[in-house]
Order: C-alpha cells, then sequence, then structure tokens
C-alpha cells in the first residue's frame, strides 16, 4: 500500500490532537470566571485544525519517501546516539574531551579516515574553548581537564 | 524628507568601528554559510543567533550581524551554481543554466565576478524599494486592529507554502503543529498552566530558539549521515578575469530589470527569491529574444537570477519589519532574534526602535558594497573553502550549535530538547512537512492568541468580529487564495521551472 508514512503520521497526529484538546478541557476555569476567552479556547481551535488536518492525511496520503533501511539506518541511530551521548557527558567530561569524541565519531561515521577525524575533532574543540573562554570569557565546562 | 534624515541616523549607527566589523564579519560567514554545501540561509541565521546572545551584543549590533548573514547567504548562493552547478542554496538554482556554461567555457572568473556585481545591483535596488516602501506600510499598518492582525497573520500562514508549494493541507499541519508547541508554558492572560506536566523547565514554554536550531542543523546533519554525502567535491579552477566593462555596461539593462522585479517579488506574500530569480530569468529571455543565448552561457543569463533573487531578499525584509509577519525562513528566524531581544516587531518599531530598524537598513547598504568589495578579489578564498568535505564540516557546525545553545542557559536540559526537535524535524522532513511554518507557528503563536483574545473582548464575545472591517476580509480572502491557488496554478509554474533547467544543455 502507497501512502504509509502519511497515514502512520496522520494517526499519530490524530492522537496528539485529541489528547491536547481533552487535556485543554480539563483545566480549571480561570479566576474572575469565564470571558470571551479562557486559556482553553485558542487550543482548542487548534486542536479542531489538526484532526481535520490528520484525518485529510489519512485519507488522501501522498506517495511514500524513501526511508533509510539497514546500514544507513543503523548510521542515523549511531549518529543520533552520539548526540545524546555528547549532550550527558559535556558536564562530567569537560567540553573538550566529549568535542572531541563526538566531533571525531560523526567525521569518521559520515567517512572521514578515523585518525582525522579526531585530530579534528580535537583542534576544532580546542579552537573553541579558547574562542569562548578567553575571547569572550563565558565558562564552558571544564570537567576532566579542570584540575581544581 | 523625514526618511533621509532617519537615514542618516541609520548610518550613524551603522559606521561605528564596533557595528561596521560586525557587518564585515556577518558578510564574510554569510557568504560561506551561501556558498557551502549543507547550510542554507536560514540554518546559518539560526546556529549564529546563540552566539550573538552569547556575545552579549546590543540589539542594534545583534541585527546588523544577522542581516549581514543574511545578505551574505544570497551572494554565496551563486558560487557552487557557477563552479558546481549545484545551487547552494534554493534561490540560486536558476543561476546554474547559464552560470555553469560560462564556467565550462573557461569563464567562471567573469561569471563570478559580473553575478557579484548583479547581485549587487538587486540588493541596491531592493534596499532603495525597502526605504521608500516600508515606511508607508508601517505608517498604514498603524490603523491594523487586533482583528486585522489575527487575518494578517492566518495570511502569513496560508501564503507560507508559496505558490510553488506541494501540498497545502500539509503547510496547514505543520502551522498547527508550531503554535500548539508555543502554547507551553504559562498562559499570559490567566496565568494558567498549559502542557506543562509540572516540569519546572516547561513553565516559560519552550524556547524557540533551540526548536529552531534543533530543526535546521540537527536535521540537515542527520540528513548528510543518510545520504552519505560526506565526500568533499573536487576543485575547482576559476581562471582569469576577462570581463570587459562593456560588457558590464551591456548589462545594465537587465540588472535594472532583474532587481525590481526581485524586489516585488520579495514583497508579496508567498512569491519570495526563488520565484524572483525564475520570473526575472523568464523576462530576461523574452525581452532579449533569439539575440540571447540562453542556456548556454549568456552572461544575462547569470546577471538577472542574481539581480533577481538580491533583489527579493531585501524585498521579504519589508512584511517582516513593517508587519511583523515574514514572509520566507530565513526573515523568520531573522524575527526570532528580534522577538528574542524583546523587541515587538510591527509597525511601532519604526517609531520606538527607530534606531534599530534603519541601523538595520543603513547596515544592508554598507553590507552590500563589502560584499562586492569581499567578492570579487577574494573569491578564491571561498572557491577553496567550497571543497571542505562536509563530514569535517557538519559535525563541527553542530558543536557550535550546541555550544550556542548550552551557553544561553548552561542547562543540558535545552540540549535534549534540541535533539529530540532535531530528529522530529528529520521526520516530518522526510514526510514532506514543511519546517518554516512550524517555526513561524512558534514564533506568532502567543501574538496570534492574544490579538485573537483582545479581539472577542472588544465584540463581547462576538466570533463575528474576526468578519468586521473590510480590510479584514480583504486579508481573509487572500489568504484562501493562498492556500488555494497552489492546488491549481503549482503545478504549472514547477513543471515550467523544471522545464526550464531541463532545456540547458546541462549534461550531469
Amino acid at each position: 500500500m502507497t501512502g504509509m508514512g502519511d497515514r502512520i503520521l496522520g494517526l499519530f497526529l490524530l492522537v496528539v490532537a485529541v489528547a491536547y484538546g481533552w487535556v485543554a478541557q480539563q483545566w480549571p476555569e480561570p479566576f474572575g470566571g469565564a470571558e470571551g476567552v479562557g486559556p482553553e479556547t485558542f487550543p482548542t481551535i487548534l486542536a479542531i485544525v489538526l484532526v481535520v488536518g490528520s484525518l485529510y492525511l489519512m485519507i488522501k496520503p501522498d506517495a511514500d519517501a524513501k526511508w533509510p533501511v539497514g546500514k544507513s539506518a543503523l548510521e542515523l541511530v549511531i549518529s543520533i546516539i552520539v548526540l545524546v551521548v555528547y549532550a550527558l557527558l559535556l558536564e562530567p567530561l569537560g567540553f573538550i574531551i566529549s568535542t572531541t569524541l563526538a566531533v571525531g565519531i560523526l567525521s569518521w561515521r559520515m567517512g572521514a579516515p578515523p585518525l582525522r577525524a579526531f585530530v579534528t575533532g580535537l583542534i576544532s574543540a580546542v579552537v573553541v574553548f579558547g574562542l569562548f573562554n578567553y575571547g569572550l570569557s563565558l565558562s564552558l565546562p571544564n570537567g576532566l581537564l579542570g584540575g581544581s | 524628507m523625514e526618511t533621509i534624515g532617519f537615514l542618516m541616523d541609520g548610518f550613524a549607527v551603522a559606521l561605528t568601528p564596533y557595528n561596521l566589523m560586525f557587518a564585515l564579519f556577518g558578510a564574510f560567514v554569510g557568504t560561506l554559510i551561501g556558498c557551502l554545501p549543507g547550510l542554507g540561509p536560514a540554518n546559518g541565521v539560526a546556529i549564529l543567533i546563540p552566539l550573538a546572545f552569547t556575545l552579549g551584543l546590543p540589539p542594534e549590533t545583534a541585527m546588523i550581524l544577522l542581516t549581514s548573514v543574511y545578505a551574505g547567504a544570497m551572494y554565496g548562493g551563486r558560487i557552487s551554481s557557477i563552479l558546481l552547478n549545484i545551487p547552494g542554496d534554493e534561490p540560486a538554482m536558476m543561476t546554474c543554466l547559464d552560470g555553469y556554461p560560462m564556467a565550462q567555457q573557461g569563464r567562471a572568473a567573469d561569471a563570478l565576478a559580473i553575478s557579484a556585481i548583479a547581485s549587487f545591483a538587486g540588493s541596491l535596488i531592493g534596499t532603495i524599494g525597502l526605504i521608500i516602501l516600508a515606511p508607508v506600510l508601517a505608517r498604514f499598518a498603524l490603523t491594523f486592529g487586533p482583528v486585522e492582525y489575527f487575518a494578517l497573520f492566518m495570511l502569513a500562514f496560508a501564503t507560507l507554502g508559496g505558490i510553488t508549494g506541494k501540498n497545502p493541507m500539509k503547510t496547514v499541519i505543520a502551522a498547527a503543529l508550531g503554535i500548539m508547541i508555543s502554547t507551553v508554558g504559562i498562559d499570559i492572560s490567566t496565568g494558567t498552566q498549559r502542557y506543562t506536566a509540572g516540569v519546572l523547565e516547561m513553565y516559560e514554554g519552550i524556547d524557540f530558539i533551540l526548536a529552531i536550531v534543533g530543526l535546521f542543523a540537527i536535521s540537515e546533519l542527520l540528513f548528510f549521515v543518510e545520504a552519505r554525502m560526506g565526500k568533499g567535491r573536487s576543485k575547482v579552477k576559476v581562471g582569469k578575469l576577462t570581463l570587459s566593462f562593456k560588457e558590464i555596461v551591456s548589462t545594465i539593462p537587465t540588472q535594472l530589470r532583474g532587481g525590481v522585479l526581485g524586489f516585488i517579488a520579495g514583497v508579496l506574500p508567498g512569491a519570495g527569491a526563488s520565484l524572483g530569480s525564475f520570473i526575472s530569468y523568464t523576462l530576461e529571455k523574452s525581452v532579449i529574444g533569439k539575440k540571447g543565448r540562453f542556456g548556454e552561457g549568456d552572461i544575462r543569463g547569470v546577471v538577472a537570477p542574481e539581480a533577481g533573487n538580491n533583489g527579493a531578499a531585501s524585498g521579504a525584509l519589508v512584511p517582516m519589519l513593517t508587519l511583523g509577519v515574514p514572509g520566507s525562513g530565513t526573515t523568520a528566524v531573522l524575527l526570532a532574534m528580534l522577538i528574542s531581544l524583546n523587541i515587538t516587531p510591527g509597525p511601532l518599531m519604526f517609531t520606538q526602535n527607530a534606531d534599530i530598524v534603519w541601523g538595520v537598513i543603513a547596515a544592508l547598504l554598507i553590507g552590500n558594497v563589502l560584499l562586492l568589495i569581499l567578492n570579487i578579489p577574494m573569491i578564491g578564498v571561498f572557491v577553496r573553502l567550497l571543497s571542505v568535505p562536509p563530514m569535517y564540516l557538519l559535525p563541527i557546525v553542530t558543536m557550535v550549535a550546541f555550544v550556542g545553545i548550552y551557553s544561553i542557559s548552561h542547562s543540558t536540559f535545552d540540549l535534549y530538547f534540541m535533539i529530540v526537535f532535531g530528529v522530529g524535524g528529520f521526520i516530518l522532513r522526510k514526510l514532506e512537512i514543511p519546517m518554516v511554518p512550524i517555526i513561524l507557528g512558534l514564533l506568532l503563536g502567543p501574538e496570534m492568541e492574544k490579538n485573537l483574545g483582545h479581539a472577542l473582548i472588544l465584540s463581547d464575545g462576538d466570533w463575528m468580529t474576526l468578519w468586521s472591517s473590510p480590510l479584514a476580509i480583504g486579508l481573509w480572502l487572500v489568504a484562501g487564495l493562498g492556500l488555494v491557488l497552489p492546488t491549481l496554478v503549482g503545478p504549472i509554474i514547477r513543471r515550467r521551472m523544471r522545464s526550464a533547467i531541463k532545456e540547458g544543455p546541462v549534461s550531469d
């Protein structure tokens, strides 16, 4: 069946829209009584618009895009994990170490030779760290290299 | 003329050494962003926003920096069009048609030089148009009430997909998603917590800057990873400049026509720079007729689209500055900067923040001169950078985006959010849901709700008030047309643009 992507998205958005609209109806009436527009008016309109849009997607989906399978899908997952781990380790490991690793792994996975990838990571990390810490006096986390 | 006076004040702001330095830096970085693969102008400006914050720049300097980047990116897009037959950004598509053949005939240097001159002319014409039109439009916009503003926002969303947009329903969905995200946080008028799930970080709402950087920069990285386009391109020889003065003079009428047409396309909602360069190229072709050798490296075929897209870039600033309603992705990102600087965009800006508005306009003029100077002798530098492979470039750009976001709040919570937006953006882009309406929704959502609230309070809750003034009805009508026209006319124009490109003797 063609248009699966759009149909699934439509179903997902329908759930989001209904949940979003339902939550809006649960808010207590604001202090001072109901006026023309309460906090729920605008979200309710949006929920209706999105319900209509998602139904349209499910009824008249566009042709499917090519989704990555196999190796490219794996590479994508690796990249996302690298980004999350980078955010996770930025403070404990410090900027220079974590950036060297993150930029290095990403470059390497995009096709650079490993050594050059990590050297690029190290150089860019040191340059940016220097610029931010000394040039702009904004502190990036020192982490393990911090000493005191 | 008071406009001249304001402009002089603007020059006084823009010509301070500090601001001039940032204009130069912006122009340089902008050209880089324009010519590098995988870094569109909206993307590039978005990454620079957090940097402008962390530098603690005063508002006018921050705006001057970003406007110069914007202008520079429009110049930069042509470099890879001409040398590699790959447009650096979408509006530069038409420049491939005659630019690449010129390069193949060994006239790459000439094509680059004349296109820089054409960019300058187009931008100059566009900026002059901006100076004349903006104050008039701002004065007119002062008569807008909440009802008209609400209708105007609807118009902005409806026309955002542009005449060439594919599926208007997807624009609607994207806009609704963006506005929904903007409702997270404490409701300004009643204090009700909305969709915060009790998480402290959510009370203030979702910062649109991290959403923008995630949607553009992170999703771009993922696209490159997927397509495995990491390898760089081979270096290109530019050759010697043989452009004669006579040749430059002979293209002046083309430059004028292209610039004016581009400016008009830029101001109109839903047209934008891509259409601007397309229209000016087609017009040029029909004006010159059989005498030209369009598609085979006619110099006017390079001049027309470049003048057109740079004119359009300045034109697109008109609705953004006067109404607070951007018509394109990059101007939406510029608007994000204004809002985060606590400047209310719209007609009042011309009176309350005159120094910023006119400073930016003056910076645009100065930036153009700088760009022309940068682009002719230093073209070699940009050409060399063109061969930096994305496999090194994109990870570094991503890292700079992380650092920028981190340095605003010093919280890793924001970084996770940015990654979520990046992954979401990747999936949505795969499904051809456009990003720009999401961003516009994030930016305009609160304003829309506020104006709707005001309108309904003024009318005692009567919803018919939204259609009560002739101006509002007019705006609603245009908005309706904006949604309907793409389905009727869109396929025709898209086919023409495609066939125009196919006609070119491009053998890749």
